[in-house]
């Protein structure tokens, strides 16, 4: 079914930036086309000594510091030591609903969680938007897309749902700061949390 | 008359086999499955359903409501999509125990679902044929 019509997709679907997976992924590079096994040997990587991350503690930073940036709050730069993949999965504009052009993006993380070599480990979901709009709506909307996303993972697709935690970063982490408004900044990360309890 | 027994069983169970083969050949990976559904469905997701989302069944929910308005491709390849999401999801979680013999047997003692699925896979002699086709139809090679 459809096996190979998908690859031109994939690569306007799913892209991959070195910047916050370098440090476990260096041989990841941008804008390449990923399979199934390049998103596990990303995500399986996990140090030992990789720090625990608190969403509720996430979430009430982000709430706090809204329009000042999330990057250096304590626990959120914790969250750039973990082994981690950036995605692009598009919404309707203003709204949580996912384009059907990304449900392939959402279909290969499904895959990618329900290998036998990720059943371990728990996983956040962090959306992040551009600076269009005020901060404190963007930040709503980004926390309502990364629960949308986490929603179709977990009932569409079946992931386990306490293996999966989704929070909105907003415009709070740019990853392109020199251009808080660019299209490069709407983007999805998918951090590996660690073992399940 | 014994032998035309024998050929018609013959028969039949080849084409019973041929039947299961098939069925099996329709597991693929939930990426494909949804990119089917974006490709068949995708406008009339667009038309119908805005602002509806892909998880609790709500795009299903949405098509199959306004089914007099939807096209028969889109009605055709929701009702594969979902089947074969389903038939994916059966197959990942029959594995262990479709394999547990051969678990028992050649992967003693290994620790961990990953680690087993990867003892499974590189033991040759798992000779199970059940076995492999179930991880085949898992989608975990």
């Amino acid at each position: 079914m459809a096996k190979d019509r998908g690859n031109k997709m994939i690569v306007q679907g799913l892209r991959i930036s070195v910047a916050l997976g370098l440090l476990f992924a260096p041989c990841v590079a941008s804008a390449q086309q990923l399979d199934n096994s390049q998103i596990m040997s990303t995500l399986a990587q996990m140090k030992s000594a990789a720090p625990a991350v608190d969403v509720a503690l996430l979430v009430e930073e982000a709430n706090a510091n809204v329009g000042k940036g999330v990057a250096a709050l304590p626990n959120w730069s914790k969250l750039s030591e973990l082994s981690q993949l950036i995605v692009e999965i598009d919404f309707e504009n203003n709204s949580t609903a996912i384009e059907p052009e990304s449900y392939r993006t959402v279909g290969l993380i499904a895959d990618a969680l329900h290998h036998p070599d990720l059943f371990r480990y728990k996983f956040l979901i962090v959306g992040h938007s551009s600076a269009t709009g005020s901060a404190k709506h963007n930040l709503e909307l980004s926390q309502k897309r990364a629960d949308a996303i986490n929603e179709a993972l977990s009932t569409t697709f079946a992931v386990s749902p306490d293996r999966l935690f989704s929070i909105g970063a907003g415009e709070e982490w740019p990853i392109d700061p020199g251009h808080p408004e660019s299209a490069d900044n709407r983007r999805v990360q998918l951090i590996n949390l660690g073992l399940l309890k | 008359m014994i032998e035309r027994v024998g050929i018609f069983a013959g028969a039949a169970l080849a084409a019973f086999l041929s039947i299961t083969t098939l069925g099996r050949a329709d597991t693929v990976s939930y990426a494909d499955a949804v990119t089917t559904l974006a490709k068949g469905c995708g406008s009339d997701i667009k038309r119908f359903c805005n602002g509806q989302n892909l998880g609790n069944g709500r795009i299903k929910a949405c098509l199959e409501k306004n089914a007099s308005k939807v096209s028969p491709t889109c009605t055709s390849t929701l009702g594969s999509v979902m089947t074969s999401i389903a038939q994916r999801q059966e197959a990942q979680a029959s594995v262990f125990k479709v394999c547990q013999h051969d678990i028992s047997q050649y992967c003693n003692g290994v620790k961990g679902d990953g680690n087993i699925l990867s003892c499974l896979v590189e033991t040759k002699r798992v000779d199970n044929r059940e076995c492999n086709q179930a991880i085949t139809d898992a989608g975990w090679r």
